[in-house]
């Protein structure tokens, strides 16, 4: 397995998103492999990677299912407005940027309950392809939860970068640490709607170069109104 | 609401904005009936600190009656008085599970900020810049308490408001300065800087068995409250006075066991070397003026302990790392652990064992905010600390 991963993560590389066989699209989130770190692919010919990790107070098997449950992504992951299943392993995708909307279809390409899913697009405005590996801390710590995210800066990236201010591969990050926040919390930080004085100028140029113009997903407050 | 907003450096307004509200299942919103100035605040003030945005609410020292509590908060009702912690914790992720809990994971929604500053990033605070969060501050009438269920701490004796106050901040940072200082029975130890935390640092190094207190600084009133407690007390603009010298006449010639720098990255000095950190802070060389670290680590004992609690920032010149190498000392440091330390520093007060309120030498509206940031920054009008009665009409 650690052989195919490492090969298939170098071959990814070099080939168009969603052109190739399932098989090969498998990524590797995996860190270490046979006793070595692995460092995350480089982005490579408009192929950008991003590879980040949180460790989790939980079971892998309760992280596993919160992340599988695909509908509930919006709750967690910004800007998503809603995920909707479409088959056994496919979902629709629509994402609510400031500018726009993005709409892309997903599908599931592998999945170990408790420890592994990955998956790819398969059309719409965005190629992307990802896998996300639960696996057991040491010492009884709770989680390791690595996502490695693979993306072209087509639409997305314009949708997401430029006009939002949010890179993408940061996206993917915060993504994650919201997953965490909400898996451990039950809620995710957020400072959008309290109160403050005029902005001015200055004050909203700073913020959005804070990012802080992009939606704070809403956590567990959606589910209850 | 009134609120003292942050309106850009050395400007600071009280004026009428939204009243906060229930955003999160874990929030309380307060009523707040006591807030404070901190000496931190000032760096606000100053521009010392990055990321704050025009019409930030400022303030992280406060207590109040909650008014209104999340559907997750099970321990606080309505009408509860309560002191809250500066620092947010979520109380589930691995660092509050560890104590460390100004490290918590889960309470900064701007980590990417601090992450590209210092690695990592720090819990939430109240009130101090959006690399820190962003949330808005406590000199306001009303305020949003993120994680009401892990902070706040329920005052159920009747204990005035002044008495509790302080254990939003100055008082558990002052005594995590001395509990880092790793003070031993009949040890000498050395504080930098006697404001409001240095003053707490002194109180604790006693509480903690310090034998001989040394305390610096150059305002009259503030070495006036260290005696007070029983500290020896050093000015260093006098004539003739030399820190180093005195740490050594002070013990035996072998220098403080431990030495607290209570006053952080806005030090002043009278030497020349005073002059070149505000020439290299002034051309962006350097954010940070290490007077007090420098003499700190020169005057401390071999083998001795070197605790801060006063702010840092950035990036510091000159430090004499080298002498802390040949000394072999230890350097212990940090925001404060806020929730560890608030429910027994309560018994003490409760005990009589120290009124936290003796720092106190203004009382003012929110109104008056404004202008008494500048009356302590220019270290007029013999302030030592500030309190602020936010639904008070005019001065006490």
């Amino acid at each position: 397995m650690a052989e195919i991963l490492r090969k298939d993560a170098r071959t990814a590389l070099h080939e168009k998103p969603g052109a190739e066989q399932s098989e090969s699209r498998t990524l590797g989130a995996n860190v270490v492999e046979d006793g070595r770190y692995m460092p995350p692919p480089t982005d490579e010919d408009g192929k950008q990677w991003v590879r980040t990790s949180v460790l989790i107070k939980g079971e892998p098997r309760d992280l596993y299912g919160l992340w599988h449950n695909v509908e509930d992504a919006p709750l967690w992951q910004e800007q998503i407005a809603s995920v909707t299943r479409t088959g056994e392993k496919t979902s629709h995708w629509t994402m609510q940027s400031a500018t726009g909307t993005l709409e892309w279809d997903s599908e599931i390409m592998a999945d170990e309950p408790g420890h592994r899913i990955s998956w790819r697009s398969i059309g719409g405005d965005s190629e992307n392809a990802g896998e996300v590996v639960f696996e057991a801390a040491p010492g009884g710590r709770g989680t390791y939860v690595t996502v490695l995210q693979e993306f072209r800066m087509g639409k997305l990236a314009s949708g997401f970068e430029t006009l939002t201010g949010r890179n993408p591969k940061q996206a993917v990050i915060e993504n994650l640490r919201q997953f965490k926040a909400l898996a451990e919390t039950g809620e995710i930080p957020r400072t959008h709607g309290q109160p403050h004085g005029p902005r001015g100028a200055a004050g909203t140029v700073k913020s959005a170069a804070y990012a802080e113009n992009v939606a704070q997903p809403p956590g567990l407050e959606r589910m209850a109104s | 609401m009134k609120a003292v907003c942050w309106m850009g450096k050395s400007k600071i307004e009280t004026l009428k904005v939204p009243d906060p509200v229930i955003l999160n299942p874990h929030d309380a919103i307060l009523r707040v009936t006591r807030t404070a100035i901190c000496g931190s605040d000032l760096h606000l003030f100053d521009g010392f600190i990055p990321t704050m945005e025009q019409g930030d609410i400022l303030g992280h020292e406060f207590m109040g009656i909650v008014e209104d509590v999340g559907r997750d908060v099970k321990n606080l009702k309505p009408g509860d008085r309560v002191v809250v912690p500066f620092t947010i914790a979520c109380g589930q992720c691995e660092f509050c599970h560890k104590g460390l809990w100004s490290a918590c994971d889960n309470t900064n929604p701007n980590a990417h900020l601090m992450e590209t500053a210092y690695g990592y990033s720090g819990s939430g605070l109240f009130g101090y810049s959006h690399m820190m969060g962003g949330y808005a501050g406590g000199q306001a009438q009303y305020v949003r308490v993120p994680f009401a269920n892990i902070g706040p701490l329920k005052i159920e004796s009747d204990l005035p408001d002044e008495k509790v106050l302080f254990l939003t901040d100055i008082f558990p940072t002052g005594y995590m300065a001395a509990e880092n200082a790793q003070i031993a029975e009949g040890d000498a130890v050395a504080v930098w800087g006697c404001g409001p935390v240095g003053q707490f640092a002194i109180a604790s190094a006693f509480m903690l068995g310090a034998g001989r207190v040394i305390a610096v600084d150059r305002i009259p009133e503030r070495l006036e409250l260290a005696r007070s407690l029983g500290a020896i007390t050093v000015d260093y603009t006098e004539q003739d006075v030399s820190v180093l010298q005195a740490m050594r006449d002070l013990t035996g010639g072998m220098g403080p066991d431990s030495c607290i720098d209570a006053v952080g990255l806005e030090a002043h000095s009278n030497q020349l070397q005073g002059v070149y950190d505000k020439v290299k802070t002034m051309l962006m060389l350097e954010t940070d003026r290490p007077i007090v670290l420098r003499q700190a680590i020169q005057a401390v004992r071999k083998g001795g302990t070197l605790s801060v609690p006063g702010v840092y920032g950035g990036l510091l010149d000159k430090v004499p790392f080298g002498a802390a190498f040949g000394k072999g000392i230890t350097m212990k440091m940090g925001q404060t652990h806020m929730h560890k330390y608030m429910k027994p520093l309560l018994e003490r007060i409760e005990k009589g064992q120290i009124d936290p309120s003796y720092i106190i030498s203004h009382r003012i509206t929110l109104e008056e905010a404004p202008h008494m940031y500048e009356v302590w920054r220019d270290k007029k009008e013999k302030v030592t600390k500030i309190v602020i009665d936010p639904w008070a009409e005019k001065a006490a």
